[in-house]
């Protein structure tokens, strides 16, 4: 009576499987991000060679969705338009067609916020990694000041812009710890505190030595030591203090920056951008006389006057016109994939500095005035030299000195004259500031 | 033996319960036939309530011992009714002659990892279809594209009509946020990777660079590449109930894919030819113009003098073209061979399979072709032993064009949009194109310049061995070994020369060739233990135990070259040159143990756990356990209910979780790098990670009844189910100021209720005419149950423009936009992407020696988000711009109504994506066999997919998805590749 069909081969792959069912019991091992280095490791257990990396990447991340902060504040400033047919946005909600309004979540207000808190927070990254990281590196103290005062300089030049967007939204300056973020901060605070951080960033600086331990790009070449960068610092401190109407404490950092009367007016530290392999490109150059194009506004134009060199920041193209508005010129200042975006440059220097004398000094006023105006091909000015002409004078020259830079929405705004923007289409609106981006509250 | 017996290792021992003696038993022998009178061979033969089994030999013998002195064989065979035969001790040699065909009831079902059960002993609504509906009524382009409609419970939904494909899954509704709900793919055991690469457009399109970041490069998904010709069975197991034993990789349900294999006997070579066409499915029309229309208020035509001129003289030319025809016109045309030979012995079987298919697309220089090869082998080394292998390699090669979002308008569709009727875009005697002056690119010269392919070399292969342990009268214990290779190629390459509009003359980057090379190797194993008893009272166990181990890698390599030397592509003739790496490493482990117990097939009942490891969860060696549990009763096999009208009662109940994995790299918080002026930097990524991610879970109830009237022929089955996702990992928004835009978190729980009726009736049955149907209804509702993060949009560009919002109480797939009375959000709900219900409708109707087969399927509700009529409402060129048939004044004409809705009201760009299609039809006739002495069967016919479709949504195909296979955001269209219907012509001939 046979019923059991059963050999020794089958117990040997019965033993097989026995063996395969400890396979569960086996370890899975961790495996590391393959396609990137951890914020842990760099946190714990940098090298030297790490902390340059981050103020590289620091650098690369000034240009992290920097466009956006050009396009969103030119457009608002009524210094360009941005036709694409691509999205509406760029000439419907930033222009305030009809009834739209600005939208929270808008990438033309969001983007570039997060990326300049994205340089803030590689900054953050870098001091914390620094701090946990000196003694084990045994970094000299000069070293550390050199990293400080780098780091704080960076983060309060990112938060002015981010705060340029809010305005009296205000912004948040301990972000630290992202689980954990400090409390918003009106307007008048955000300048404060900004301009404390540039004020710690220029006493580190002072006190890092004659070179710094890493190395920056060509966008920083004449701004790569202590004592160099130190200058560019002190220069943001007195644009912030104008913001603040500290017109004395504007003077004081404006000497103690690189302001040259005779030199060149671009000189100044700026994001690098190049063509080349594995390079960042400009993103805010746009082929000239293409459809897709940042158009001068009709008003820039038409407010030229004739001799005025700065006519070669723009560039006749066919006419067009998309969603109600039109032009005839494209704009220049950014040229090519290559082009520069200065951080800060000497021509608004001598303008901070003309600004700031109105009202104590008009005489000084007048002469950075006219070492514009001589630049520009224009001849010394000739007109009244009362406090209010001198401001009208000093706007004037920042709207074409400082053209499509960021700068005519801001200046318009902290002189209340943000109701002297054209309107181009019934029912248009020119925003005061960006809604605070949705996911902040 | 019984002295052997007990050397088996305790571990297995303490699973099984020792048979009892037996009494007595007697030997069955005989003969199978099928209805000419020939032997079959390879007929399975069990006896009822035991482990014994047989199975008959090259001239259709069989021997079988039985125990006991009467017995109920069961004789089954594919393709054939199961036939049952009482025997008694006393027996003379059976004749038992099968015939030909089966009922879906006689269907065997693929439950388990290592096992199957009898369609009527199931206790899921288990989804399954042979091949002659995946591709013997049409010619489906790939194999998802064969599954439309043919599912209850399953929502296919292709992302653009670009060639190769692009389709993605929701069965039973959305089943992740964040993460993927597509489902796994496994063929013949083989996990199969389902990847959808980019091909790195978005440096040209720039569709990242402005209100959303997602890749919108439309890849096509990569289960494209398997040949549905050489499908047997496609078994969807639609949710955690059906689907527990696969763990974590299972939330979004597993397609089971069964080849075709060899069967014993005859040699039979079948060659297949079809030759077809393809054309736009609906194309739009352009607007026509006239000076009154081009000078009206608010044209972009009256504000320069320009554009009166050129329309002047292109009517004055007879040069008014219909860009839409001259873009989408291509009468594309489609050819497949297929060549398949197939047979063996009673010990080993095979089967091959050669697809050779060139298809052209509806754009100029726009198509796939694929070339396949299949080697199915089986082989019985003894009577314990058995071994299968599949093997089969692909090659395909797919032109897409380049479609969808841009931020440039460089792609043809946007173009398209923007360039009027009076442009002259044509390419002069020299074959050179004319810039557009509307748009950044001029359509037709990129259409004929611009490379977009995607190569893909694959190989697939698994092995099983399924030895028998031992067999006693009572028990038996399987071993089965089970493993799977998937590797391939994909070579991306996408070359945008500097002759173009939009590269030319220092013009974008002078130039770009990006090409792309991604290694996937996929590797899984499992071994599992089938230990069988039979009780004498009508019971038996089935317990199951078994490991699995699965590997995946993936490497992607993208090299991005601009400032082309002249008309050089390769990446290092250019003056720009960067690359990107982007790789996957992910490993799994886990185990599963399973019992059922069958009572005379009246109760089925089973119960399970799956435990899963991975590399992908924080805790990289904590296991997940996901149960199972169902019960199956059969009332008709009660005594009280037999021989009633009713010939099937079932009611079935069925219960079981799993997970889902969170996005490779959702654990780490990591650094990606920056380069300044030749200097490497580290740059903190945006997605803040989290160390403790785990899988979301899914819990998923299912009950219903199957009802079979008529001896069967009309069977109806109901299910309605219940399945909730917990711990739903988002990508939640965090504070900007953070320095991160993401943190990956476990913050929210969804559910999905869903009734799905199916109805299976056999109209007529004689020898001359048959008629089946089937018809299928089914709806899902969802709603997000718990939200631990405040509420948010996703899955667009911009409110205003239509978005998906995730709101506690609400749908996922709930469609908002800015208007009038907006909530507390400031948001107003405009619909859902989740259609209200779904219905199809299947006949199979032969007479005599014609076939005629059709589907229809009809998609009731869902709205979309319809971004290309913006596009050109932007570009004044909408088909319907002058018409008046929106705004309830009568003031503005449909274009200028929409557009000056933008940022008001979004209802105008949001629609009904309801449709009614005839998805498929084929009418075959078969020549009579009397005409030729040596040909089988031949067949000749002709079949059509899409060639009716009735819908009202205002663009191509209201089936789209701007954004891929990305969950939440299918339903939203910019400017895709335009669906397209297809005829073809077939000459199917055996031998």
């Amino acid at each position: 009576m046979k019923y059991t069909i059963f050999n020794f081969k089958s117990m040997i792959i019965a033993l097989t499987a026995t063996a395969l069912l400890g396979v569960t019991a086996c370890d899975i091992e961790d495996i590391a991000d393959p396609n990137g280095p951890s914020l842990q490791g760099v946190l714990t257990n940098a090298s030297r060679s790490d902390l340059s990396l981050l103020v590289t990447g620091t650098e690369s991340l000034l240009r992290q969705d920097l466009n956006f902060y050009y396009f969103t504040t030119g457009i608002i400033g009524r210094d360009w338009y941005y036709f694409t047919g691509a999205d509406p946005r760029f000439t419907g909600e930033l222009l305030g067609r009809e009834s739209s309004v600005l939208d929270a979540a808008g990438f033309y207000g969001s983007r570039p916020y997060q990326g300049r808190y994205r340089t803030v927070k590689n900054c953050s990254i870098l001091l914390q990694a620094v701090e946990n990281n000196a003694q084990r590196l045994s970094l000299t103290s000069a070293e550390v000041a050199a990293y400080s005062g780098f780091a704080e300089g960076i983060q309060a030049y990112e938060m002015l812009l981010a705060l340029n967007l809010q305005y009296q939204n205000g912004i948040r300056l301990d972000v630290s710890d992202p689980d954990n973020l400090g409390p918003f901060v009106s307007y008048t605070e955000g300048l404060a505190g900004i301009r404390s951080l540039l004020e710690s960033a220029s006493n580190h600086l002072g006190s890092a030595g004659a070179s710094f331990p890493f190395t920056l790009s060509a966008g920083f070449a004449e701004f790569d030591t202590p004592a160099t960068f130190r200058q560019f610092v002190n220069g943001i401190v007195a644009r912030v203090a104008l913001y603040q109407n500290d017109k004395a404490g504007a003077r004081a950092f404006v000497a103690q920056s690189f302001i040259r009367t005779t030199g060149d007016l671009y000189a100044g530290p700026a994001c690098y951008y190049s063509a080349a392999s594995g390079e960042l490109i400009n993103e805010i150059f746009q082929s000239p006389n293409q459809s897709e194009a940042l158009i001068a506004h009709p008003d820039w134009v038409a407010d030229l006057e004739a001799a005025d060199d700065r006519a070669s920041k723009i560039g006749a193209r066919d006419p067009i016109s998309l969603d109600g508005l039109s032009g005839n010129y494209d704009v220049l200042v950014y040229p090519s994939l290559g082009s520069p975006v200065y951080l800060i440059r000497n021509e608004e220097l001598i303008l901070i500095r003309a600004e700031a004398n109105i009202g104590s000094d008009n005489n000084a006023a007048v002469n950075d005035i006219n070492v514009i105006r001589d630049a520009h091909g224009l001849g010394n000015y000739t007109g009244a030299t009362d406090d209010a002409s001198l401001l009208n004078e000093v706007l004037h020259q920042r709207r074409y000195s400082l053209y499509a830079e960021g700068h005519r929405w801001v200046d318009m705004r902290r002189n209340g004259r943000l109701g002297e923007l054209p309107l181009d289409r019934a029912g248009d609106d020119v925003w005061e500031q960006l809604p605070r981006p949705v996911d902040e509250d | 033996m019984k002295r052997r017996f007990t050397k088996i290792p305790p571990l297995i021992f303490g699973l099984m319960l020792v048979g009892q003696a037996l009494l007595a038993q007697f030997t069955v022998t005989g003969r199978v036939v099928d209805e000419t009178g020939e032997g079959l061979i390879g007929v399975s033969i069990s006896a009822r309530g035991t482990a014994l089994g047989a199975i008959t030999d090259i001239d259709g013998d069989f021997s079988l011992e039985v125990s006991g002195n009467e017995a109920t064989l069961e004789f089954t065979y594919v393709g054939y009714v199961t036939a049952e035969v009482d025997v008694t001790s006393g027996s003379a040699p059976l004749q038992v002659v099968m015939e030909a065909g089966s009922t879906q009831l006689d269907e065997v079902v693929v439950t388990g990892l290592a096992t199957s059960v009898k369609r009527t002993n199931l206790a899921n609504s288990v989804a399954s279809i042979p091949a002659s509906e995946i591709s013997g009524i049409a010619v489906p382009t790939t194999t998802d594209a064969a599954l439309y409609g043919k599912f209850k419970g399953v929502n296919i939904s292709a992302n653009s009509g670009a060639p190769g494909g692009g389709i993605s899954f929701r069965l039973r509704g959305t089943t992740s946020i964040s993460g993927s709900s597509q489902p796994l793919f496994i063929i013949d055991g083989i996990y199969i990777d389902n990847s959808s690469i980019p091909a790195g457009l978005n440096i040209v399109s720039a569709a990242a660079g402005g209100g959303s970041t997602s890749n919108q490069d439309n890849p096509s998904n990569r289960l494209a590449d398997i040949d549905p010709n050489d499908i047997e069975k496609i078994e969807v197991l639609k949710g955690a109930s059906a689907a527990a034993i696969y763990g974590s990789r299972a939330s979004g349900g597993v397609v089971i894919i069964t080849t075709k294999r060899g069967q014993a006997g005859r040699t039979k070579v079948r060659l297949s030819q079809s030759v077809g066409m393809t054309q736009i499915l609906n194309p739009q029309g352009v607007r026509e113009f006239t000076e009154e229309r081009l000078l009206a208020p608010g044209s972009r035509f009256a504000t320069n003098p320009v554009h009166l001129e050129r329309f002047r003289a292109a009517v004055a030319a007879g040069q008014i073209h219909d860009y839409e025809d001259e873009l989408f016109g291509n009468k594309g045309s489609l050819y497949n061979s297929r060549l398949t030979i197939s047979g063996g012995n009673d010990r080993t079987q095979f089967f091959i399979g050669g697809t050779y298919k060139d298809e052209e697309g509806i754009v100029n220089k726009t198509g796939f072709s694929k070339e396949a090869l299949r080697l199915n082998l089986n082989h019985t080394f003894s009577n314990w032993l058995d071994a299968g292998v599949t093997t089969n390699y692909i090659h395909s090669s797919a032109d897409r064009g380049f479609f969808n979002n841009d931020n440039s308008t460089y792609t043809m569709g946007v173009s398209l949009s923007q360039t009027p009727s009076f442009a002259q875009l044509s390419a002069d005697e020299n074959g050179n194109f004319a810039a557009n002056p509307y748009a950044g690119s001029n359509f037709l010269e990129t259409a004929d310049q611009i490379t977009n392919n995607e190569e893909v070399n694959r190989f697939l292969s698994g092995a099983t061995v399924t030895a028998k342990v031992f067999t006693t009268g009572s028990t038996s214990l399987k071993l089965i070994l089970n493993g799977g290779v998937d590797y391939y190629n994909l070579n991306t390459t996408a070359l945008f020369p500097n002759s173009l509009q939009f590269e030319r003359d220092g013009n974008h980057l002078n130039g770009v060739s990006v090409q792309g090379a991604t290694k996937n190797l996929n590797t899984n194993a499992a071994a599992f233990l089938v230990f069988s008893h039979f009780f004498s009272n009508g019971l038996s166990s089935r317990t199951q135990l078994g490991v699995t181990q699965e590997k995946f890698d993936r490497n992607t390599i993208l090299g991005e070259a601009s400032n082309l030397i002249g008309s050089q592509t390769n990446l290092d003739q250019a003056g720009t040159r960067n690359v990107t790496q982007d790789r996957l490493i992910q490993e799994d482990k886990g185990f599963f143990v399973q019992e059922e117990l069958n009572w005379k097939d009246r109760l089925i009942a089973t119960v399970g756990v799956r435990g899963d490891k991975s590399s992908n969860n924080g805790d990289v060696n904590k296991l997940y356990y996901y149960p199972k549990a169902s019960l199956a009763v059969n009332l008709h096999e009660f005594d009280f209910l037999s021989g009633e009208a009713l010939s099937q009662v079932k009611l079935r109940i069925a219960y079981g979780q799993s997970g889902n994995f969170a996005k490779f790299g959702s654990k780490y918080t990591s650094f990606l790098s920056g380069v300044v002026d030749g200097n490497p930097g580290i740059e903190i990524d945006i997605l803040q990670g989290n160390s403790e991610v785990g899988p979301e879970r899914q819990t998923e109830l299912e009950f219903g009844i199957d009802l079979g009237a008529l001896n069967n022929r009309l069977l109806l089955d109901v299910t309605y189910y219940i399945k909730s996702v917990e711990d739903l990992l988002l990508e939640a928004n965090v504070p900007l100021s953070s320095g991160f835009q993401q943190k990956v978190v476990n913050a929210a729980a969804l559910e999905n209720k869903g009734i799905e009726i199916g109805l299976d009736f056999e109209v007529v049955r004689s020898s001359d005419f048959e008629w089946n149907t089937r018809l299928s209804w089914w709806k899902n509702d969802a709603e997000v149950t718990e939200l631990l993060v405040p509420s948010y949009t996703t899955g667009g560009f911009a409110d205003f423009l239509g978005q998906f919002r995730i709101k506690q109480g609400h749908s996922p797939t709930e469609i908002i936009g800015v208007g009038p009375n907006p909530d507390e959000d400031g948001l107003v709900v405009f619909g859902d992407a989740e259609p209200d219900f779904q219905m199809s409708f299947f006949n199979t109707l032969r007479w005599k020696s014609f076939d005629l087969a059709f589907l229809w399927h009809w998609k009731k509700g869902g709205q979309a988000v319809n971004l290309s009529a913006l596009l050109f409402d932007l570009g004044q060129t909408t088909h319907d711009y002058d018409d008046f048939t929106l705004d309830p004044t009568g003031a503005t004409s449909n274009g200028v109504f929409r557009v000056n809705n933008v940022g008001v009201d979004s209802d105008p760009y949001i629609e009904d994506a309801s449709y009614i299609r005839l998805r498929e039809i084929g009418l075959y006739y078969s020549l009579p066999k009397s005409l030729f002495n040596d040909v089988v069967q031949l067949k000749v016919g002709f079949s059509g997919t899409n060639l009716i479709n009735i819908f009202d949504y205002n663009s191509y195909d209201p089936e789209v998805s701007n954004f891929g296979s990305d969950e939440l955001s299918s339903q939203v269209e910019v400017n895709p590749f335009p669906s397209s219907k297809r005829f073809d012509f077939h000459v199917i001939a055996e031998f």
